[in-house]
């Protein structure tokens, strides 16, 4: 978000004669209109403005005030976005990846932004929204009021040499032919720096809208919690007890480096000397009570398979217990405007009891992707570990036109179906046969020869009890969905 | 499996009264009976066909908003694709497979303990007394529950909103030309929603991620009182 003209905006700045702003390096921090209209702009050096316009009054730039005179629409931004960066007065970065998802998306995020500042300093705003700080301000620099940019790699690479900020970079680019920072980002890395030296790897950092030097996170590895018993644990009550004290160290421990366990291994040595390990992961990072949940579970579900002899578990008790974080990291999930903590956390709780009553496999979750049949656009994945990366962009020709079969066979079975000259006329539905009412197809499928797939034809056939997909090969048809 | 799916279910009846004319236009699924309530059960009957999933999952969608919806799929048909354009938030729809009456049963119960919108398929042999223990749970819960039996019917008065598939009519289709495009379907609604009458409700389903109200034809004929 940037005011261009913040410098100007106090008291003593004329409102109806071209005025300028500058710096202590004597040039033009913020023109207004009118001195704009006269051919001012920002970054000129003073004596060149007042040539150029020489009835505009110069003020000079005072940025401790001007920080003072800003601090309102700061505050007003920081209760919309947590965590903004302040560049320079007038000048403000937030990191918006949570608060689009927590207020249902870009265009309603910087309305809403838009909104709460014009409130408490009315317009003159601009605000560009982009992947990275650089596309950002250059987005806003070129916004009305507002500009977003879908593409960053597509905006930059459209912008002029001139946006690096450095006139002399600039016109030595111009010089050797490169005139946008598409044409910069394209040359080596390598071969910048050996002429340039770290102005010409910052410039194609900048072309690349890598302007932020990422900042890996150092987390110590030696937080892992452990405990010996003697005598062995044996009881559910004392597991509890300790599950959620061996929880507070370990969770409090990453806190004190700003991360979170996403996965934990649990590790339990029984008096035998067997070692049991198990492995929890969640969505979201597990904070005291999730994680003493979890290993109290584990303790128990070990000491109740040993006892009731079910399965391989903890005989003669805990004499250890280790808890190892696997999956470390500093960023948490964004929930939206509509859902709270509880009840997130509430659900996540069902579903995991689910899944152990009916296994990981059962509890699944799925992400669109590319593909010609319902079953190929659907990528599978278990509930509580990360969707698979998968396309959905490509156009598919020859795909099944919507609406979907709501119901797919996973294996699809024989439907019985009478052809009458190559048109389908009854189908069998349990033990009635029903006409067809009409059809569409057949749509053929040339299948997968390397796979062994072999040719099909499709088609929608429609009858009084409801419309069917269908797949006629090797003389058979099969039911390969039911648009119910 | 087809054949045993079909032949669970007895023929649907079609209505013998001719509706009457409604004069408020009616559109959008929330309107009039077809809505979830906290607390209550809707069950849809009827043959794979006759677009009880695509109801069902169009009126979680319209009400679910950002909350996760659990989906139980006996049969493993469900295509989540249809599910999605029904107006289903992908990241929010989790579907649980399970075939086994006894598992499906603490599951369900499972995921009344936290989940607020679930749209469940009843497998074959589970008793009356466990869908009466699970109705009582989701009042107690306040969850919004969907029963889609896979074979039969459901016990009387589980359901406080019980939706017969009737007729459903594709337009789009020739003799070997075009393509689906929409449909219109007619369901019969009782249960205590509808006060002990018989309803017959007519939805137009063009794909979208909303079904609306024929209007006009959501009347009350002369009915039986329902249970």
């Amino acid at each position: 978000m940037w005011y261009p003209d913040w410098p100007l905006r106090r008291p003593d700045a004329p409102p109806d004669s071209p005025a300028q702003a500058v710096g202590e390096d004597n040039r033009v921090l913020a023109v207004n209109a009118l001195a704009a209209d006269a051919g001012i702009s920002h970054g000129m050096r003073r004596g060149e403005a007042e040539a150029t316009c020489p009835t505009v009054i110069t003020i000079a730039s005072d940025p401790a005030i001007e920080a003072v005179r800003f601090e309102p629409v700061a505050q007003a931004i920081e209760e919309l976005i947590p965590a903004i960066e302040l560049a320079a007065p007038g000048l403000v970065f937030a990191p918006v990846a949570g608060a689009v998802k927590y207020y249902g998306g870009e265009a309603a995020l910087v309305d809403l932004v838009a909104k709460e500042i014009d409130r408490v300093t009315g317009p003159g705003f601009k605000i560009g929204l982009a992947a990275g700080p650089f596309a950002a301000q250059r987005a806003a620099e070129l916004a009305a009021p507002v500009y977003i940019v879908e593409d960053d790699a597509a905006f930059l690479a459209s912008l002029d040499v001139a946006a690096l900020g450095s006139e002399e970079l600039a016109a030595t680019f111009r010089w050797l032919g490169i005139t946008t920072l598409g044409a910069l980002a394209e040359l080596p890395r390598d071969a910048l720096t050996t002429r340039f030296g770290p102005l010409g790897t910052q410039a194609h950092r900048l072309a690349h809208g890598l302007d932020r030097a990422p900042q890996n996170r150092v987390i110590p590895p030696d937080l892992d919690v452990e405990e010996r018993f003697s005598p062995p644990l044996e009881n559910l009550e004392q597991a509890s007890f300790i599950a959620r004290a061996m929880a507070n160290r370990l969770v409090t421990g990453l806190r004190s480096h700003g991360a979170a366990p996403h996965r934990v291994e649990v590790t339990a040595e029984a008096a035998d000397g067997t070692t049991r390990v198990r492995t929890w992961r969640n969505r979201d990072p597990f904070d005291e009570a999730s994680l003493a949940e979890r290993v109290r579970w584990q303790l128990n579900a070990w000491l109740d398979s040993a006892r009731f002899r079910s399965g391989p578990g903890i005989r003669g008790g805990v004499v250890r217990l280790h808890i190892a974080p696997a999956d470390v990291s500093d960023r948490g999930r964004q929930l939206a405007l509509t859902q709270d903590a509880r009840s997130v956390a509430e659900a996540e709780r069902a579903f995991i009891q689910t899944q152990a009553i009916v296994g990981l496999d059962g509890v699944v979750q799925a992400r669109p992707k590319g593909g010609r049949t319902p079953g190929e656009r659907v990528a599978w994945y278990r509930w509580g570990e990360p969707p698979p990366e998968v396309a959905d962009d490509a156009p598919w020709p020859g795909r099944i036109p919507d609406p979907t079969p709501t119901l797919v066979p996973a294996e699809a079975p024989i439907l019985e179906v009478e052809w009458d000259g190559g048109m389908p006329t009854r189908v069998r539905l349990g033990s009635r046969w029903v006409e067809v009412v009409s059809w569409a197809g057949p749509w053929r499928d040339i299948g997968r020869w390397w796979e062994g797939v072999g040719p099909c034809d499709r088609y929608q056939l429609v009858t009084s009890a409801g419309a069917f997909l269908c797949e006629v090969r090797d003389g058979k048809t099969y039911l390969a969905g039911v648009y119910d | 499996m087809v054949a045993q799916i079909w032949t669970a279910i007895d023929p649907v009846t079609k209505p013998t009264t001719m509706p009457a004319i409604e004069e408020s236009a009616v559109s959008g699924i929330n309107r009039n009976l077809l809505h979830l309530e906290p607390g209550r059960i809707v069950g849809l009957v009827g043959h794979p066909g006759f677009g009880l999933t695509r109801v069902g999952l169009s009126l979680l969608a319209a009400q679910a908003g950002q909350s996760p919806i659990a989906y139980m799929d006996v049969r493993g048909w469900l295509c989540p694709v249809a599910a999605w354009e029904s107006g289903v938030d992908p990241d929010q729809l989790v579907i649980v497979r399970c075939d086994d009456p006894v598992r499906w049963g603490r599951a369900l119960t499972a995921l009344l303990e936290g989940v607020g919108w679930i749209y469940a398929e009843v497998p074959r042999g589970v008793k009356e007394a466990q869908l009466r223990r699970i109705a009582s749970l989701v009042r107690a819960r306040r969850s919004s529950l969907i029963l889609r039996p896979v074979q039969g019917d459901l016990p009387g008065g589980v359901a406080f909103l019980r939706l017969q598939a009737g007729e459903v009519e594709w337009e789009g289709t020739a003799a070997g030309h075009g393509r689906l495009t929409a449909r219109s379907l007619s369901f019969t609604a009782s249960g205590k929603a509808t006060r002990g009458m018989t309803r017959q409700i007519d939805l137009e389903d063009n794909g979208t991620d909303t079904l609306r109200v024929v209007p006009g034809l959501a009347a009350t004929p002369p009915g039986r009182a329902a249970g």
